[in-house]
């Protein structure tokens, strides 16, 4: 409850703060959810990508 | 009432014994419903002799004459009075008391400072997931504007550094334009570095310009007007342009004339494994 009042008199109760506060946190949500995805990808395609493989062939020649 | 009750009563009915505070006679057995019956009598108004039709039929009742009782109306009371039948099925009688309101209580919020919290929080969440999906929209879209890396691979231009000797200009075309590199020798990084470069028009460090000293890499185009500036002339042994008469300085930047900016500086980066630097 007490929780619950701080965030909204902090946040909610003024529009301005409340808008920034959700385009700010638009920015930080595409920069993680990127961040995410891309950990995920490289994860479930260990070892088939450039970056994994590139040693075997660069350091050859 | 689903039974049919003969009621039987004398018509000559006394006369009304008492009256309601209303001034209504009291006349409890009276049937208002009992028409006039059909007879022969009822010519002249148009009927000719056949019943009216909005009279109930014989068998429902009617008026006769008893041998005992004299004249008897008899109606059966569960008959229709009339070839009109209005049921009422409702009533408009007034309800007894106020009907109840069942108890909300229980279903209603004990707090609801946390109710409003979640509430908006669940309304900003909305928001920003939007707002993310429209940028990154955008973002996407002005992205297929953007030159593709092949696009941009092309732009590039790779110079072989090791054919400069030092003290040497070299003049190549880079998009179009030709872009001075410099191979300074010691005393001309010196001289660089030690001009007074704050109160230049364009002030700018020797250092910002050149990622390597040795290295001079800028876009051979005066800012004054756009010609050609010429190699290790003018006052100061840098360019000079021919056209308007600016001087550059062994940096490039401005020091005399018209122009009014120093001379461009083209993003570059040097390879340094293969001695080559890359232009774009």
């Amino acid at each position: 409850m007490a929780f619950a009042n701080t965030f909204y008199n902090t946040i909610v109760k003024r529009n301005s703060v409340f808008v920034s506060t959700i385009f700010v946190g638009a920015f930080a949500f595409g920069i993680g959810f990127d961040m995410g995805v891309t950990a995920f990808y490289d994860r479930w395609n260990q070892g088939k990508q450039w970056k994994d493989i590139r040693h075997k062939y660069v350091e050859a020649e | 009432m689903a039974s049919i009750n003969a009621v039987k009563k004398a018509v000559m009915l006394s006369p009304t014994v008492r009256t309601l505070p209303s001034g209504v006679p009291v006349a409890p057995f009276i049937n208002l419903a009992a028409r006039a019956p059909a007879s022969a009598h009822d010519h002249g108004h148009g009927h000719g002799s056949s019943v009216r039709s909005d009279l109930p039929a014989k068998f429902v009742g009617g008026v006769s004459r008893s041998p005992v009782s004299g004249l008897v109306s008899k109606t059966l009371v569960t008959a229709p009075t009339t070839t009109f039948f209005q049921p009422r099925t409702l009533h408009t009688s007034a309800a007894t008391k106020e009907p109840a309101v069942p108890d909300f209580s229980s279903y209603r919020a004990s707090n609801t400072s946390s109710n409003r919290a979640v509430s908006y929080f669940m309304v900003g969440s909305l928001g920003l997931l939007s707002a993310s999906v429209a940028k990154s929209s955008v973002t996407e879209f002005l992205t297929t504007m953007a030159a593709s890396a092949d696009v941009l691979a092309l732009a590039k231009v790779e110079v072989d550094l090791n054919t400069i000797p030092e003290g040497k200009n070299v003049i190549i075309k880079w998009r179009g334009k030709p872009v001075f590199i410099r191979h300074r020798t010691q005393a001309e990084i010196e001289e660089a570095r030690s001009a007074d470069w704050k109160t230049f028009r364009d002030p700018q460090s020797d250092e910002e310009r050149a990622k390597k000293p040795e290295w001079l890499v800028m876009l051979g185009v005066c800012t004054h007007l756009g010609c050609v500036p010429i190699g290790e002339a003018g006052d100061y042994g840098g360019w000079f342009c021919p056209c308007h008469g600016s001087h550059y300085d062994i940096s490039g930047r401005a020091r005399k004339g018209p122009a009014p900016l120093n001379l461009e500086v083209p993003v570059h980066d040097f390879n340094d494994a293969e001695g080559k630097l890359v232009i774009g």
